[in-house]
């Protein structure tokens, strides 16, 4: 079995804020449904998960607010600010412009 | 909604809310870990495996929670203050190391601080004149060198009245001593000559009256004067009826119109101002006498430069209008406040040189004490590394312990500044500045504070890295020692030798310094100066008309003093040797044609009554002395020293021979040469042979003259008897500066003695340290080898081998050092070469004294741990494996 690919970087943060932009979720949602939509290949590393998150809220870039689970439970659910919103918009287009460049290369060469 | 918004309330839960974010950290990850569980289980996993393996996934709780405190921005402040505790705990179990850090680092920053205060109060802080950047000073300069920079009486008007870049140009010359009379008692003030906008150009006011006026100027002179702030204390009491109040000076009337500030000079001190006379003055009207300071404000928004270039043009000017006295001469201007700090700047020069030497040994010493504390901690940092201490939450821990061993360092530090600022003081011309006391204020203290820190972080930054780069596993759990780093071993070392030779370099100079004080104490002064008592007796004359009664009365003082008791000659002298100094003339033979100035030589000019010579031991070698018939009526004498005779003389008996000096306001005077004396050293401790003529006093009739007494016993038997004769005698005779000879002399070599006290006060500390330092390094050592000791005595080494053993190591740091040190000293010599005499900047009895002070105590500071390790027990220390 190969092993899932380590997350460069800095996509952790965009990835998390993609996720939790789609709906609150808590943490350990988020894993959950990076590993989902990626269909595997991405594995959250769980101990740099909740840094990241914290990091985020910091920043203020998501905020978090406690709440019920699914069954029952209390859990902490993250939810995307106004300036995260921005931020996160700015950061894909970032990314958008990076990976076609690395395309680019990648398919002439 | 802004992010702060946001992020505010959230760094204050941080701060203030902690139990419950931590509860919430909690509760956040052990909802993950039981999702995580429960997946495991469904996967099939057993129940233990299941909750290990959610665990593992997270990477340890502890691990993540404090990553994710790290998050929050607020960890740096409660970090610090749980360091702090920590710090404070750690260092009331280890008050040894405080004390001796604390004490090391307190003297260095003393040191430091007592600089810093000097150079904030003469360099920092500007000149005490409203705005000071706007004022310049004029220097005459001749082909474009500069000597002593004063300026001509009619180049100065000239200058003033065609300027155009000036809001003022104001000169202003010492006047001397003026005899005050009208009281009770005749005094003496230091007066000034100024021009009348000298105040307005430096923005002064008076703090009663008022100034000068430009009218009272153009009057030619008139009879006003403004009087110091002392003087108005001392002499007026500060009463205000002094102001419009009447004074004699030099035997006139003069209205005092108004007082100065407190602590107000310009240049040189002075008590009172009078105005200069332009119509009288005799060098005012002559261009080549040069006796006038010039200092001028700009206009606002004229730059220096342009200014320059404006005088620059008036110069020319000057110079084709007259070519006799003005060929190739000009006015440079220089800022002011640079000019009058350009010799505090370069006397701050070598204290600030040393007490960086003595700050860099401290902070060796300590960095090496904290480097081997580190080595003693490994374990405890390895332990905290497993339990999830990052390296720099480690690193920063050491650092806060660190800074807190030296801020008590720095408070202490403070105190001690004091002790050193006021030898500093004692260096510097600052009363140059009219500033005289720097004090502790807010900059000092914020510097002493910032020396403090910058050192607690300099010497903690080596020991905090070195002792924590360990990783968690290999130290934990054994229990055993942790050995040192080769590289730690190296970097303290280097520390050692790095002090080791900062003492030799400080060493050496001290050295250069008391040879050279040594020689000067027993230089041959040509004169004996033991059991001589010196005065200055000043005469007040009403008039220029009865100068000539002044021979005559100072002739009949001189016999009221050699008819005391106790007495065995006495004469006069307008420039005491050494004392005095200056004077210079340019004398040349009669019987040359006057061609060049090839054949002027410059010697220095004294007058003097019959007997001087014999008053003060100097050997008369040729001819005879002055004697009482040399008076104004007979023709001009004067008796050379034996070096001037062999420069002009060199082929014939001076005796009987002509010369002519060259004076300022008559150009040459003939004089016989009547004797020879021995040289004296007349103008400077170290001119040996100083060229000198010695007039007949009587012939010139000075108004201010030194008496020197050669008495049977203890001169200051003499002093009271002698002041109460001459004031018997006359009521407007000031006799002031009574002292013995001795005591005079030694005046003149007190500034070389305190900077040897400077710098031999801290080469000494410097060595001590630097013994300390070494004594450390090496008892550290041998208490990390002591295992190694026990093996090489228990396979039969003996007690000597062990001990040669351990010195030899220490004496290759000593060695490195000792080498480092003497290459280093040379540079260093060039900051105190203008203190030497007679010693050459390579003096190797200086080099070796040096070098051996050093080894002899570096090599007893070696042997005590080599000692203590040839006493280690083989069977106890193996035994402990």
């Amino acid at each position: 079995m190969s092993k899932p690919t380590d997350l460069v970087q800095g996509t952790l943060d965009l990835l998390i804020l993609k996720t939790v932009a789609l709906e609150p979720m808590h943490g350990w949602g988020v894993a959950l449904r990076i590993r989902q939509v990626s269909k595997d290949v991405l594995q959250v590393n769980q101990g740099a998960l909740y840094p990241a998150l914290h990091r985020l809220e910091q920043q203020g870039w998501i905020t978090a607010k406690w709440g019920e689970s699914a069954n029952n439970r209390r859990a902490k659910y993250y939810s995307v600010t106004p300036a995260g919103r921005r931020y996160l918009n700015q950061e894909q287009a970032n990314w958008e412009r990076l990976s076609a460049a690395i395309n680019l290369v990648l398919e002439t060469s | 909604m802004m992010r702060w918004t946001y992020k505010l309330p959230l760094r204050f839960r941080s701060l203030f809310r902690k139990e419950r974010v931590e509860r919430e950290l909690d509760e956040e990850l052990q909802f993950h870990l039981e999702r995580q569980i429960e997946e495991n289980l469904a996967a099939g996993m057993a129940p233990e495996e299941g909750r290990y393996a959610a665990l593992r996934a997270l990477g340890g709780v502890e691990h993540a929670k404090e990553q994710c405190r790290d998050q929050r921005r607020v960890n740096f402040i409660e970090d610090f203050v749980q360091d702090l505790g920590y710090s404070l705990r750690k260092l009331r179990r280890e008050p040894g190391v405080a004390m001796a850090v604390a004490l090391t680092l307190s003297i260095g920053i003393g040191a430091t601080t007592a600089v810093f205060s000097t150079i904030n109060t003469a360099l920092i802080r500007r000149i005490p004149f409203t705005e000071p950047d706007r004022l310049l000073i004029g220097l005459k300069t001749r082909n474009g060198t500069t000597g002593s920079g004063l300026v001509a009486g009619f180049d100065y008007l000239d200058y003033r009245r065609l300027g155009r870049s000036f809001d003022g140009l104001a000169a202003l010359t010492p006047a001397g001593q003026q005899t005050v009379t009208g009281g009770t008692e005749p005094w003496v003030a230091e007066a000034s000559r100024v021009t009348s906008n000298l105040f307005r150009v430096l923005q002064v006011n008076p703090v009663a009256g008022r100034h000068f006026l430009p009218e009272e100027e153009a009057r030619g002179g008139a009879r006003v004067v403004l009087i110091s702030f002392a003087l108005w204390q001392n002499r007026f009491a500060g009463s205000s009826t002094a102001v419009g109040s009447t004074v004699n000076l030099d035997g006139s009337p003069h209205t005092i119109v108004g007082v100065m500030p407190r602590g107000f000079r310009v240049f040189y001190d002075a008590d009172l101002w009078m105005l200069i006379d332009w119509t009288r003055s005799r060098g005012a009207t002559n261009r080549n006498y040069h006796n006038y300071y010039v200092v001028g404000r700009l206009k606002s928004g004229v730059s220096i430069q342009q200014a320059q270039h404006d005088v620059d043009v008036i110069s020319r000017g000057l110079e084709q209008q007259y070519p006799a006295s003005n060929k190739g001469k000009g006015l440079r201007l220089l800022d002011l406040q640079g000019y009058m700090v350009q010799d505090i700047r370069a006397g701050l020069l070598l204290p600030s040189a040393v007490t960086m030497c003595l700050l860099l040994v401290a902070c060796a010493n300590v960095a090496g004490l904290l480097l081997a504390r580190g080595q003693r901690r490994m374990s405890e940092m390895a332990m905290r590394s497993a339990l999830g201490a990052s390296r720099g939450r480690l690193v920063r821990q050491l650092l806060t312990e660190s800074v807190m061993l030296t801020l008590p360092a720095g408070l202490l530090g403070v105190g001690i500044a004091h002790v050193f600022q006021n030898l500093l003081l004692r260096l510097l011309p600052m009363d140059r500045l009219g500033i005289n006391q720097p004090v502790v204020d807010g900059a000092v203290l914020l510097f002493a504070l910032l020396v403090s820190m910058v050192t607690g972080l300099v010497v903690g930054v080596v020991p905090a890295i070195r002792g924590t780069a360990v990783g968690p596993s290999p130290r934990l759990g054994t229990g055993k020692q942790v050995f040192e780093g080769s590289r730690s071993a190296r970097l303290r070392s280097g520390l050692v030798v790095m002090q080791v030779a900062i003492s030799v370099v400080l060493l050496i100079e001290s050295g250069l310094l008391v040879r050279s004080l040594a020689l000067l104490s027993t230089v041959n002064l040509g004169f004996d100066p033991n059991n001589v008592l010196t005065a200055r007796i000043q005469m007040q004359v009403p008039d220029h008309s009865k100068r000539e009664q002044l021979p005559a009365f100072f002739t009949s003082a001189l016999e009221e003093i050699e008819g005391l008791p106790g007495v065995e000659s006495a004469s006069l002298i307008d420039k005491l040797p050494l004392v005095d100094p200056g004077g210079d003339w340019e004398i040349r033979r009669a019987d040359r044609p006057r061609q060049s100035d090839q054949d002027d030589y410059p010697a220095f000019a004294r007058s003097v009554s019959p007997r001087y010579f014999k008053t003060m031991r100097i050997p008369l070698l040729k001819g005879r002395d002055v004697s009482k018939t040399d008076i104004v009526s007979t023709p001009r004498v004067m008796v050379i020293s034996k070096t001037l005779a062999r420069t002009l003389f060199a082929d014939r008996d001076p005796v009987g021979q002509m010369v002519e000096v060259h004076l300022i306001d008559s150009p040459y005077v003939r004089y016989e040469v009547i004797g020879v004396v021995g040289d004296v050293r007349v103008n400077d401790l170290r001119g040996e042979g100083d060229p000198a003529m010695y007039l007949a006093a009587a012939q010139r009739g000075d108004n201010e003259m030194r008496v020197a007494i050669r008495t049977t016993g203890n001169p200051s038997r003499l002093v009271e008897p002698i002041r109460q004769r001459l004031r018997q005698k006359n009521r407007n005779v000031l006799v002031a500066d009574l002292a013995t000879m001795d005591s005079v002399l030694d005046d003149a070599l007190s500034l070389f003695r305190v900077v040897i006290q400077y710098l031999g006060l801290f080469s000494g500390i410097a060595l001590l340290l630097g013994a300390i330092g070494l004594y450390g390094a090496l008892a550290y050592h041998v208490s990390q080898q002591e295992r190694e000791m026990g093996v090489r005595l228990a396979m039969g080494a003996t007690r000597a081998n062990v001990l040669l053993l351990v010195l030899g190591r220490g004496l290759l740091l000593v060695g490195t050092g000792l080498l480092l040190g003497v290459v280093g000293a040379r540079p260093g010599t060039t900051l105190i070469q203008q203190f030497l005499y007679k010693i050459q900047p390579l003096d190797p009895s200086t080099y070796v004294g040096a070098v051996l002070l050093v080894g002899v105590v570096a090599t007893m500071a070696c042997f005590f741990p080599a000692w203590r390790a040839t006493r280690v027990n083989p069977v106890e220390v193996l035994r402990s494996e």
